[in-house]
């Protein structure tokens, strides 16, 4: 039995560590992942300890990274690879759509895709152009890859192994501006399974779903309601494709009101499938129209902007106080 | 913001490239003493990727080298102290905030390798303009915040490449067709003209309600179309389908007119309604336990007929109820408690020692219980008198107000509508009510033989919370007893 106070960094890292020492076949790709032990120093100290041919700084070519990775996955590796900003996938997403996501269905099941592709996502970290984005919309978009999102250190630790243990390839979004938030993580204990969401906060006037770094936004939002009198029930959904909305519609069949909170931008976002879903399945439940609250329909602003963009505590509670005035 | 004494500032080793985490020292620049300005080289580092001069953030002079040339220095760490306090410090924001990573940076931030770093947010509202906004329907706000809309200023700049056509301001063809903002911008305008008239549809606007509503109103039959709504925006709420719902169970007005040749409906008023509510009181407030005696009367009636000749009772009624009161006030002078009332309010049970007699008396508007006041100090002519007095008031319909409230034990005369007896409810208030029975012409056992007797049947009903059946009964069998035999009075 062991508990450790963690931060999601340190949780990444150690949750590495343990998969790579679990199993031989595991091997991490990324860029100045190695000597450097990763820009947000995520996999510090493997490549000393797994030695350049697990732990691999490959070249500024993520297309290479992914293509490489698919190779691998076709002879029997769990490839884990590191793509060190969420705007630098996109060389990538030709890998990932045509080959990564389809490989299992070509091959009729005979050659699964064990790949993960571990991105470091969202904002607000102050950085320059290309490091703040949000791309989950587009994996989850694509048939064939899973895509999670972690919010705590418990669920980095433990959700990294289980997504390089899954036979299907995963999306591993990391919510770098939450990297240095610290938690107790039981280095014992599954927190559960990983495509599954989970009620962070209980309450009944109004279920809020985030993911991500917007957790922490949501649970903030339900604090501050809590001071006026309301009260939030926040799941945190954890896994963005699939989602696990069963619980999620017994709650807004409890509440009647439903806001979805992301970074991403709103149009066309992981906010308008759920709308949909919750709108489909909880009809007659629904007091108010599911509302969506993300970041603007713009390309993400320079890092002195990025305050105003970002979906904050006040964007939150203003959508529940109009889910509330219905 | 000027300085006059020494105010050290300690500059931490940069990440040079990116995301590299250390670098060499290679040569020191300057030497402790020396005077430096903003951006004038410190020294030469060596990275993996290059050799590079740091240049100085501040202005002023240097106290301290703190790492030797030849050095190799983690990110972050202070290298060099320089001395402000003669100079001006470098602007806000040029102070490299490379702490280590993950640690503790300027403005409550983060430090990491690429950008200012994550910054710690309290989880507070920040004021709001109005509590209540309106209750119009949602505006189409994607971001869903309080970003004030208006154009941005106008971007007098030329175009970043002579290459590119200026689309902002002059209108832009490409091929045939004309691009750039201003097309947009009256195209845009040219759509918000109404367009050709779209052939009218066959339903007009759905009626305006919640999902759960419309549920609701499904499930229970209602047609949202025949409501108005009294929610938001005309909006038809659970309250109006309840309503319409409720309006359709209670017959309309006009009802009765259809099946009226078969019933009729007289409204709940004046003394009906105030009888019902006594009634359904006392019923509801005080349990009821009610006991029977049935009573061979013959030598009552039999000196009636003596009393009735008597000067004193002369031109006064002698009938079977002022003998039966008599009785009654007798009966309470030796049973007390039966003439009390319980006090919900105080906890108490009230004992009275006066007597307000009231009786039951049918009038045209209905029954009404007037009482006799003082009952138990009157000579039986001045009962008699009060009696009579009191019944023909009643059944005139003048009685007042104040006769008719005060009471403290009442007789009901069901005799006089030929029955034998019945179950009575308590006027509100008492503990006990005698009903009287017709005095009948009976087959009775008298003296071992079977013999022709005038009898009647009396019901008791008390307050069983006041009243026990012990004393009950012993009440009801003293009223007995003097009814069967009035000599006995003469021991009460």
């Amino acid at each position: 039995m062991s508990t450790e106070t963690l931060t999601i960094a340190r949780a990444l890292n150690l949750g590495l560590r343990k998969a790579m020492e679990d199993d031989a076949k595991v091997v991490l790709m990324g860029e100045d992942i190695g000597r450097l032990g990763g820009v947000f120093r995520i996999t510090d100290g493997l490549q000393k300890d797994f030695g350049e041919a697990r732990v691999v700084d490959t070249p500024l070519a993520e297309a290479g990274i992914v293509g490489t990775a698919v190779g691998l996955a076709m002879r029997g590796y769990r490839p884990v690879c590191e793509i060190q900003f969420d705007g630098f996938v996109f060389p990538a997403c030709n890998q990932i759509v045509t080959q990564v996501a389809r490989m299992h269905a070509r091959s009729k099941g005979r050659l699964p895709m064990p790949i993960v592709i571990r991105i470091p996502f969202g904002g607000g970290i102050g950085a320059v152009e290309h490091h703040s984005e949000s791309p989950e919309a587009y994996f989850a978009h694509t048939a064939g890859l899973k895509v999670v999102a972690v919010s705590n250190p418990a669920d980095a630790y433990w959700g990294i192994q289980q997504a390089i243990a899954s036979p299907d390839p995963i999306v591993f979004l990391e919510p770098k501006r939450r990297y240095w938030e610290k938690a107790d993580v039981d280095l014992d204990a599954i927190p559960g399974p990983l495509f599954a969401s989970r009620v962070v906060r209980g309450g009944d006037d109004v279920t809020v779903l985030a993911y991500g770094p917007m957790v922490k936004t949501a649970l903030q939002a339900a604090e501050a309601a809590a001071g006026e009198g309301r009260s939030l029930e926040v799941f945190d959904l954890r896994s963005v494709s699939p989602l696990d909305l069963d619980p999620v519609m017994a709650s807004v069949r409890r509440t009647g009101r439903c806001v979805v909170v992301h970074e991403a931008p709103t149009s066309l976002g992981l906010g308008a499938e759920i709308a949909a879903r919750i709108t489909e399945s909880c009809f007659h439940s629904l007091e108010a129209p599911v509302l969506r609250v993300g970041g603007y329909d713009t390309p993400y602003p320079p890092s002195r902007l990025e305050e105003e963009y970002l979906p904050d505590l006040d964007r939150v509670l203003d959508a529940v106080d109009r889910a509330m005035e219905f | 913001m000027t300085h006059s004494t020494s105010e050290l500032r300690s500059f931490r080793l940069p990440d040079v490239g990116e995301g590299l985490p250390e670098a060499e020292i290679l040569q020191w620049l300057v030497a402790v003493g020396d005077t430096v300005g903003v951006n004038q080289p410190l020294c030469e580092v060596e990275t993996a990727k290059a050799a590079v001069e740091l240049p100085s953030p501040f202005a002023g002079t240097v106290v301290e080298l703190l790492v030797e040339a030849g050095t190799v220095v983690d990110v972050g760490a202070p290298i060099i102290t320089i001395d402000v306090g003669g100079g001006e410090a470098a602007p806000a924001g040029v102070e490299p905030s490379a702490g280590l990573i993950g640690g503790a940076a300027p403005g409550g931030r983060t430090a990491v390798l690429v950008g200012y770093g994550p910054r710690t947010t309290e989880a507070r509202r920040r004021p709001r303009r109005s509590p209540g906004r309106s209750t119009d329907l949602p505006r189409v706000d994607h971001g869903s915040g309080e970003v004030p809309r208006q154009p941005p200023p106008p971007d007098e700049g030329p175009p970043l490449l002579a290459t590119a056509p200026d689309m902002r301001s002059k209108p832009v063809r490409h091929g045939g067709l004309e691009v750039g903002r201003q097309a947009e911008a009256a195209a845009l305008r040219g759509a918000a003209a109404p367009a050709q008239e779209a052939p009218p549809g066959r339903r007009g606007p759905r009626p305006l309600a919640k999902p759960p509503v419309r549920k609701y109103a499904k499930d229970l039959g209602v047609d949202l179309a025949t409501l108005s709504g009294s929610g938001p925006g005309g909006c038809i709420t659970r309250a109006d389908v309840d309503a319409a719902l409720a309006d359709r169970s209670a017959p309309a007005p006009a009802a009765p007119a259809a099946g009226g040749a078969r019933e009729q409906r007289i409204p709940i008023t004046g003394v009906r309604r105030h009888t019902a509510a006594a009634m359904v009181a006392s019923a509801f407030t005080a349990p009821h336990v009610t006991e029977f005696l049935t009573v061979d009367v013959t030598r009552t009636m039999k000196l009636r007929s003596r009393l009735a000749a008597r000067p004193e009772l002369a031109g006064a009624t002698v009938g079977p109820l002022l003998l039966v009161a008599k009785a009654v006030l007798l009966a309470v002078r030796r049973h007390p408690m039966v003439n009390s009332s319980w006090d919900e309010a105080a906890q108490e049970i009230v004992v009275k020692d006066y007597v307000n007699l009231g009786i039951a008396a049918a009038t045209p508007r209905g029954l009404v219980v007037p009482n006799v006041k003082d009952a138990d100090r009157l000579a039986l002519p001045e009962l008699a008198v009060a009696l009579e007095k009191l019944t023909e008031t009643a059944r005139a319909g003048r009685t007042a107000p104040a006769d008719m409230t005060g009471g403290t034990i009442t007789i009901t005369n069901v005799g006089v509508f030929g029955v034998d007896t019945g179950t009575p409810i308590l006027n509100p208030g008492e503990s006990a009510i005698l009903a009287l029975g017709a005095v009948r012409l009976m087959p009775w056992v008298h003296k071992g033989k079977v013999r022709p007797r005038q009898v009647v049947q009396l019901a008791l009903s008390f307050d069983h919370r006041i009243v026990d059946g012990e004393l009950g009964s012993r009440f009801l069998a003293d009223v007995g007893a003097l009814l069967q035999d009035p000599g006995n009075a003469l021991a009460y």
